[in-house]
Formats: structure tokens, sequence, C-alpha cells
């Protein structure tokens, strides 16, 4: 087994209020500089600049496909996909229930850029991703499951859009496959509360900024920076683990 | 007041007919749908208005010891739900009113909140 550093969510110019220099190639190099062997793209409610991070990540780096998720309870979930065509998909069904963005909308919220993977805009993602999808949480959960991807409980030390904030308490038969705690200096990340309920526990950066790209990160013990292996490491299977860092 | 009271006056369609509700005087009220809020701040003893319809709200409901749970914009959680509130013996409803207009009927009749 080997060890890898991963930074597992990460938005992009795509999400409202990321700033507009979070492009694919700024975000590789920023995760190169920082050590990093794996992120994952969680842009809120899309996956569209997944495939573009990946080709500009090309074999420098595992640039996982994601997406966060706003469920209808306004929980944020990250789904974490084995390919971008899967992560897509699954965005394209949460995009649907999202209503049009009018001119105050993207006054308010910013362009929702699309970008290549050199960094130059491609066009302008035309829903309200900024809003919670009409997925309830088990069916959300379901969703990322169905497309093959895992569903990670995100910021849940977070007092906003996190499952404790809006359920009340960790609810443990959802089907999350991993925990993320938001991790920030004077921030208490309640790490070893949430291990208390047998999932992995992922610390992450939640980076809107790219001065933040991989400021936290988990260690992942296993062969290599993989979906694959991540999903593995992520149950425990055959002596692969993984912690907060 | 009784919740059953309370429910015959506002025209609370019950959703858990099985619940024998508390006979107990309501205390209070507490209107919200974030649920590490209900836990920390609502009247023990009251009844919480809301739209969150997650199985969540019954353990909430047990933990902060509501007297009943209404529903507001015809909101209906799922048979899963409803079951487990039988099961804890928490009295769900449900009205078309929002939240806003239960709450200020439920004021009317003379509950208050936690810190009036
Ligand atoms: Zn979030
Ligand atoms: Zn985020």
């Amino acid at each position: 087994m080997k060890q890898f550093l991963a930074d597992l969510h990460i938005h992009t110019a795509l999400s409202p209020c990321a700033a507009e220099d979070m492009t694919p190639p700024a975000i590789v190099q920023a995760a190169l500089d920082s050590g990093l062997a794996m992120i994952a793209i969680c842009d809120h409610n899309s996956a569209g600049n997944t495939a573009a991070t990946q080709a500009a990540a090309g074999d420098r780096l595992c640039a996982l496909a994601g997406m966060e998720l706003t469920t209808a309870e306004e929980v944020h979930v990250l789904g974490l996909f084995p390919d971008a065509a899967r992560a897509s998909a699954a965005a394209a069904e949460v995009v649907a229930t999202l209503p049009q963005a009018d001119a105050a909308y993207y006054e308010r919220f910013g362009p929702q850029q699309l970008m290549g993977a050199d960094g130059r805009v491609l066009g302008f993602e035309r829903r309200m991703l900024a809003v919670a999808s009409t997925f309830e949480l088990s069916a959300a959960i379901a969703l990322i499951h169905r497309h093959d991807g895992v569903a990670v409980a995100a910021h849940v030390n977070r007092p906003s859009f996190s499952v404790v904030s809006q359920l009340g308490m960790f609810p443990p038969d959802a089907g999350f496959d991993a925990i993320e705690v938001f991790s920030a200096p004077g921030f208490p990340s309640r790490a070893a509360e949430f291990a208390g309920h047998g999932l992995a526990v992922l610390s992450s950066s939640d980076s809107h900024f790219l001065g933040d790209v991989g400021s936290a990160c988990s260690v992942f013990e296993m062969r290599a920076p993989t979906f694959e292996e991540l999903r593995l490491a992520m149950r425990g299977a055959d002596g692969r683990a993984v912690r907060c860092a | 007041m009784t919740v059953t009271e309370l429910a015959a006056k506002l025209e609370l369609r019950p959703l858990t007919p099985q619940v024998t509700p508390s006979t107990e005087q309501v205390t209070g009220g507490y209107v919200s749908d974030l649920l590490s809020d209900v836990l920390a701040n609502a009247p023990r003893g009251g009844v919480l208005v809301t739209v969150q319809v997650h199985l969540n709200v019954i353990a909430v409901a047990v933990h902060a010891e509501l007297a009943g749970v209404i529903f507001a914009l015809d909101r209906v959680p799922d048979e899963s739900v409803r079951a487990k509130a039988v099961a804890e013996g928490i009295p769900l409803y449900t009205t078309k009113e929002s939240a806003f207009d239960v709450a200020g009927r439920l004021y009317e009749f003379g509950l208050r909140g936690p810190r009036a």
C-alpha cells in the first residue's frame, strides 16, 4: 500500500460564489503545488467542469468527477463517480429540477462558467445551481448509487447545509458511504465524534478560492490513486484505509 | 388546551389516528425546518410547525418531548415516517395553511415560543 493525499471537495468557477479564477488548469496546478495525488471537482448541482478538469490533469493527478448535490432538505451531499460521463448523467437529473436563472440571479450569483481544459469559457449554466433540487435525501443517495457513485455527507460539522444542521442528527441508515468534515484553522472538525458512525471520515477544503486548494485533505492508504481504489479504501478493504490528514 | 382540542380548532387533518395524544396542556409552539434548531430550542410539551418531512422529525420530536407535529402547506411525510410516529406515540397533523398562518392562530390561542 502507498499513501496518497486527496482533497475531495473543490469547486470551479461554475459554482455560484466560487472565484472566477477557479479554472480547470489553475486548480490542477494548485493541487500539484500542494502535493495532492487526488482531487474531486464538486460543483453545486452540476458536473459540467469535471471532464475539462480531468483533461487538464492528464496523468499528473487523479481528478475525480463529482457533484455537490443540494437535497430538498437543503442538505449538501457529495457524489463521487467513476467517470465524468456518469457524473454528468447524475447531474443532468438534478439540474432538471432547478429553476431557470434570470438576469437578477446572474447578477447576484455570478455567471456559472462552463470551461475547457485550457480554462477558456465555453458557455454558461442556465439553471439556478444555487438552489435546492427536489431530490429528498434518500432519493439523492439512491441517484448517486444508481450512477455507480459514492455518497459523502458533506461538511457535517458546519452549522448550515449539513445533514446534522438540517436533520438534527446524523441519520445512520441513510446509505452514506463516507462522512466529510470541514477543516480550517480554529474550526472544530469533530472527526473523532463522527467516526462513531462506522463510516470513513474524510477531511476536505471545500475550496471556492485557489488559495484554499489542499488546505485540508485526507490520507488514503491504497494501491493507486483511482476511483475504484478509493471506493475500496472507504470500506477499509484488504488493508486499505483513509483518515483525516 | 390539549393537542386534540387544538387540532379540532385548527381543523388539522390527523395523519396518525392510531396515536392517542397526550391529555396534558400544550406548553407552547415552535416553527422551524432546521431540526438542529428544533432540538436546541423547541419547548418541551409544545407543538412544532414545519415543512420538514424527513424521518428525523420523529426522532427529534421524541428527544424534544414534543406534544405533536403540524406539517404546513399540505405536506405529508412518507408512510415510513408516519409508522415511526405511531411507534413513538407522536401525533402528526397536516394542514393546507402556511406555517406563518398556523403559528398566528396558535398565538391567538395563547401559545407562546420558548423565549416569550
Ligand atoms: Zn456545501
Ligand atoms: Zn462545497
